[in-house]
């Protein structure tokens, strides 16, 4: 898909709802230097969804969609959880698979892509929850880091089965009482972002969702670099306000606290050097336009 | 009835921050006027959870947002009516609070 298929037919233009006709007016589809920058004053590509009130997963996703390279071209694999509740509203091609099975959809999907658009840059990014990532799908996404799948992996880590109530996960804390969890977690938190740097992403980032800037940031880096080397992983907390028993505007120093020095969502990074270089590169490109442009 | 957000339009125009419309989980709902330099709230799509108050409060420290009763605005900006048009915003008509008006 391109720019030119979201456009809508003039003769249907009469009939198309308004918000349709505000994601093709005002809607930063095929913008090369798209960014955060653009919320607020451009129509977003995710509409009103049925999440609680003050949830940090959608001021992720907000970031997310605000910050992917080039939506017109991006699928979006997702997978059972509350982003499911999301991905109807979002302005992007995606597709559900079953509970856990999202990195082997995402495998088949991104080859045939290339072999039905081998001339084009085709992103796929895969957007699930702990839950679908760690405990249940644990298989198909290290299977696809170990075959080197070309796209993202994100996983929305909120460190419990949020959506039926509150059950024990893999990424949960040590000793963290859960609704249905009531004895206690007994073992350690999963070293998922360890475990990708060492089956074969070419880059890793933990991070939370408090910063707009760094999240586009990390985001762009990924599928970037997912495009031309090799998979990459971010793990971003998205805690869950209900679960952890917080009120609806405390989400956000919830992310704070626990992206503080020490705590277990300090932002850190993990780049291979041949994606370091690509990165590198690709700075220099854009510096060097940026001044040959200033110099007309 | 059921609470909204309101930003005070005269505070927040002498400020340029925009922080409330990056971190609104819902989107589309804190909008911005880069015209008149304000942000403002469309009244139907927000859904109360009272982030935007305290990031104006605490982190910018203008304290241009309230939480209002949506019985209390006069007419409130809706994005499922009017749609998504920047360039009528410079000419909009302001949400206002009832009680403003009549002081």
């Amino acid at each position: 898909m391109g720019r030119e298929k979201i456009q809508i037919n003039e003769e249907f233009w009469d009939i198309m709802p308004d918000d349709y006709k505000d994601l093709v007016n005002h809607s930063t589809y095929g913008k090369t230097d798209r960014g955060w920058k653009d919320v607020g004053s451009s129509t977003e590509l995710i509409a009103e969804h049925s999440l609680c009130a003050g949830c940090p997963e959608s001021i992720a996703f907000r970031h997310i969609m605000a910050s992917m390279p080039s939506p017109e071209d991006t699928v979006m694999v997702g997978s059972t959880g509350c982003t499911s509740l999301v991905f109807p509203m979002v302005a992007v091609h995606n597709i559900h698979s079953l509970f856990g099975n999202q990195n082997a959809v995402a495998t088949g999907l991104k080859r045939a892509l290339n072999v039905r658009f081998p001339n084009k840059n085709k992103d796929v990014i895969v957007l699930a929850g702990d839950g679908a990532t760690v405990d249940i799908g644990l298989d198909m996404t290290l299977q696809s880091w170990f075959r080197g799948e070309r796209f993202t992996t994100i996983c929305f880590d909120n460190e419990l089965y949020a959506n039926t109530g509150g059950q024990e996960s893999g990424l949960m804390q040590k000793g963290f009482v859960a609704k249905m969890a009531p004895v206690g977690k007994k073992f350690e938190k999963v070293r998922l972002p360890e475990i990708a740097r060492e089956s074969g992403c070419a880059y890793v980032a933990v991070l939370t969702t408090s910063k707009p800037s760094l999240v586009e940031r990390v985001v762009r880096q990924a599928v970037l670099i997912a495009r031309e080397i090799g998979p990459t992983y971010l793990q971003i907390y998205t805690p869950c306000i209900l679960e952890i028993g917080k009120q609806s505007m405390e989400g956000l120093q919830e992310m704070r606290d626990a992206e503080a020095a020490g705590e277990r969502f300090k932002f850190r990074e993990f780049i291979t050097p041949e994606a370091q270089a690509f990165i590198d590169d690709m700075a220099a490109k854009k510096k060097a336009e940026k001044l040959a442009s200033a110099a007309n | 009835m059921y609470l909204v957000a309101h930003v005070d339009t005269s505070i927040c125009a002498e400020t340029a921050c925009k922080l409330c419309t990056q971190f609104c989980p819902e989107a589309n709902t804190i909008l911005y006027d880069n015209e008149k330099k304000t942000a403002f709230i469309a009244t139907d799509r927000c859904k109360a959870c009272e982030i935007c108050v305290s990031i104006c409060d605490n982190m910018a420290k203008h304290s241009a947002i309230k939480m209002i009763m949506i019985t209390d605005i006069e007419n409130p900006f809706e994005l499922s009516k009017s749609g998504f048009r920047p360039a009528e915003w410079n000419s909009m008509v302001r949400p206002k609070l009832i009680s403003e008006k009549e002081s």
